[in-house]
């Protein structure tokens, strides 16, 4: 009988693989199977198809819920990008007090977003935030009188609060690939007559496309599985306006749905799954070029 | 001398280990945080005088919903204060209807109001009474020369005069941001409304069995519809605070004890934290019903149990649980409890100064004068209190009118079934 060596790597990445399986794989997998149930979280699991799947796409609010998903992913990813970029181009170059100004950039956050929200809330509360009071004194309280009444201005807000707190974080990667630059490359464009729009355009971010591709990725994951931000600040509302499908599938589990919560949280999988792998394959390609 | 030492070692982790499974330890879980202090105090008291047995108190926030996790994952607690009609329906509480010894220092109005409608049976004990109804501003009533209103007519008018006299008061104060005030709203309204036509037990069995020709709750003349056009004129005639959707309790506590909200519906639960924010208040609390809004209708006012205790089915403590309970129930922790949450006792041997002594008499006029109603248990596990209150924020939102309100309502309703 032939035995088959486990060569050292293998056996290394055992303890990786198990925890993997214990609990990703196996959750995963008992998720898919309770989709396809009635289940309430206590009682009886009875076998429905794919009836609840067929029961998310017939119900208003949770088409409304995509919607505002998609919305704030959207508006997310992009702003924090560009603001990551922005800070990080800035935070490059030297001047006084850098690293002062790379600490409060990055400090919000590592505050709980929970925490944030709140404190966003008691700031731009209509009618009564620091801020409202602040932009009176000015003579005008421009959206801060009525912005939850409005669904646009509602999810500009949604979508501020969470740029302003994570793009210290995106910048700290962008950083870290504009580090990874040779400053021979950008020496020799400027000898090739490079302007400095040419040197960002066809030296810069071609080479910070690595750096791209975690932000991006990262950004949608985060964005399109929001629910922290909303919560503290909109709790959904009013009614169900603002309601991500993350604080959905929160409401429906804790409504006694457990086994239709459990497959909006699949088709969720899905809805984050298809804008990664479509970013992954644009950013690829242009890393490899 | 090392063996003595090893020996000594080995008796100290034995007698430990001995005495770790003499003791019988009670896990008691609630989601009540205005008594966890006072809670700590009697528990530490009991474990005190009650050595081989330790009751532990585990607050969770969001207690109705931890729950059922606990439930799902086979971690119950021996006693909670956590109680829902599908975990009665599931056999997940105690039978404690033959605990006499609690029942007969009860109030039998309590005693119904703790019966299971479907076995006739008790699976959980109220030791106190809570009431809501309108807290409003004697000073301010007096100043303007107006009585608590008993018809939504009357009401209305009150908050216009209210408007007009004094437009830097809020007449009514509503913290919509909190959905389960506008959720509150309607279970003291059209539910009130509702449990007062059908009386106690009919609307119960009503809303148990989904019975919607006696419910009527969709109907563009049913008591939704009527709710909803009310709120509508209120906002529209400017009778309620303009940042209804966005305003919390606080908001409310604080513009309440700082004369710039007139009037806000709650329970005596609020109560601690005006008389915390402005002592001054105690002489001017005045408590009113909900005004009759419907036809032949009456005022009505919440008067129902509150701070309910069970036993889990399963617990393999349950006399230890039922001994703490005793301790927990005597007419001296009681009379602090009462003292300490703000809220009268349900047993007949506790006096307690639960409220300044002038607003404690207004509620007991209010108790006898308007219809009482309880909390209604037997809503749809798949539709809450606070999703019916999300269901008002859309109102007040403009996302319905008020015949579409009640057609959404039903539905929802409905499909909570």
């Amino acid at each position: 009988m032939k035995i088959r060596k486990v060569n050292w790597t293998q056996f290394m990445s055992f303890p990786a693989i198990l925890l993997y399986s214990i609990f990703f794989v196996y959750p995963l997998l008992k998720g898919i199977g309770m989709s396809l149930t009635d289940w309430d979280g206590m009682g009886t699991a009875n076998f429905v198809g794919l009836s609840n799947f067929e029961r998310f796409f017939q119900d208003k609010r949770a088409i409304g819920d995509i919607r505002t998903t998609l919305i704030f992913a959207a508006g997310s990813a992009v702003f924090l990008n560009l603001v990551g970029l922005g800070y990080a181009l800035l935070m490059e170059r030297p001047f006084h007090g850098r690293s002062a100004a790379r600490v409060i950039i990055y400090l919000p956050a590592i505050i709980s977003p929970l925490i944030m929200g709140y404190i966003w809330y008691f700031l731009l509360q209509p009618g009564r935030g620091f801020l409202y009071h602040a932009a009176e004194q000015l003579g005008t309280t421009f959206f801060l009188g009525k912005w939850m009444n409005d669904y646009p201005t509602t999810m500009t807000v949604l979508v501020f609060v969470n740029v302003w707190q994570y793009a210290g974080m995106t910048m700290i990667i962008y950083l870290a690939g504009l580090k990874n630059i040779s400053t021979d490359i950008l020496e020799a464009a400027i000898v090739d007559g490079a302007g400095s729009w040419q040197r960002f355009t066809r030296v810069t971010l071609p080479l910070l496309m690595p750096a791209i591709r975690i932000n991006v990725v990262t950004n949608i994951i985060g964005s399109l599985s929001v629910f922290d931000v909303i919560m503290s600040l909109t709790e959904g509302g009013p009614g169900y306006a603002t309601e991500s499908l993350s604080i959905y599938i929160m409401r429906m589990c804790y409504g006694s749905r457990t086994g239709y919560s459990t497959a909006v949280a699949m088709i969720l999988f899905f809805i984050i799954l298809i804008p990664v792998l479509i970013s992954l394959y644009l950013t690829k390609e242009k890393s490899d070029a | 001398m090392k063996r003595l030492f090893a020996l000594l070692v080995v008796m100290a982790l034995a007698l430990t280990a001995v005495s770790a499974f003499a003791e019988t330890k009670v896990n008691f879980f609630t989601g009540k945080i205005e008594t966890i202090d006072l809670l700590n105090g009697i528990i530490d008291e009991f474990n005190a005088q009650n050595p081989g047995i330790v009751v532990e108190q585990e607050y969770q926030n969001d207690a109705s919903n931890i729950i059922k996790v606990k439930f799902a994952s086979d971690e119950v607690p021996d006693v909670m204060t956590t109680y829902e009609q599908e975990f009665v329906d599931q056999g997940k509480y105690m039978d404690i209807s033959d605990v006499n010894e609690w029942w007969d220092r009860l109030i039998p109005s309590m005693r119904d109001s703790c019966t299971d409608l479907k076995t006739g049976k008790q699976y959980r004990i109220c030791t106190n009474m809570t009431m809501a109804g309108f807290f409003y501003n004697k000073e301010i009533f007096a100043e303007l020369g107006l009585t608590p209103a008993t018809t939504w007519d009357e009401f209305v008018k009150n908050l216009e005069v209210i408007k007009e006299k004094k437009p830097d008061v809020v007449p009514w104060f509503i913290f919509g941001k909190e959905a389960w005030h506008l959720g509150h709203l309607i279970e003291f309204i059209p539910h009130g409304y509702l449990k007062q036509t059908l009386g106690a037990l009919g609307c119960k069995t009503a809303m148990l069995n989904n019975e919607s020709d006696k419910l009527n709750l969709g109907a563009a003349d049913g008591c939704m519809a009527v709710f909803a056009q009310n709120m509508l004129d209120l906002q529209a005639k400017g009778l309620i605070n303009e940042d209804v959707l966005t305003a919390t309790g606080d908001n409310c506590t604080e513009a309440f004890v700082t004369g710039k909200a007139a009037m806000f519906s709650n329970g005596m639960w609020a109560l601690s934290g005006i008389l915390e924010a402005n002592p001054e208040m105690a002489d001017k609390l005045g408590f009113a019903p909900y005004p009759a809004y419907m036809p032949d209708s009456q005022p009505v006012v919440l008067c129902a149990e509150d701070s309910g205790y069970s036993i889990s089915a399963t617990t393999e403590n349950v006399d230890a649980a039922k001994a703490f309970l005793t301790f927990l129930f005597s007419a001296e922790n009681q009379k602090k409890y009462s003292e300490s949450l703000g809220s009268p006792s349900a047993f007949k041997d506790v006096e307690a100064a639960w409220a300044p002594e002038g607003f404690a008499k207004e509620v007991s006029n209010v108790l006898n004068s308007a219809v009482n109603i309880g909390f209604t248990n037997e809503k749809p596990a798949g539709f809450s209190g606070d999703d019916a209150g999300r269901m008002v924020q859309d109102l007040l939102a403009g996302t319905y009118d008020a015949k579409g309100f009640a057609e959404a309502y039903e539905k929802a309703w409905n499909e909570g079934f």
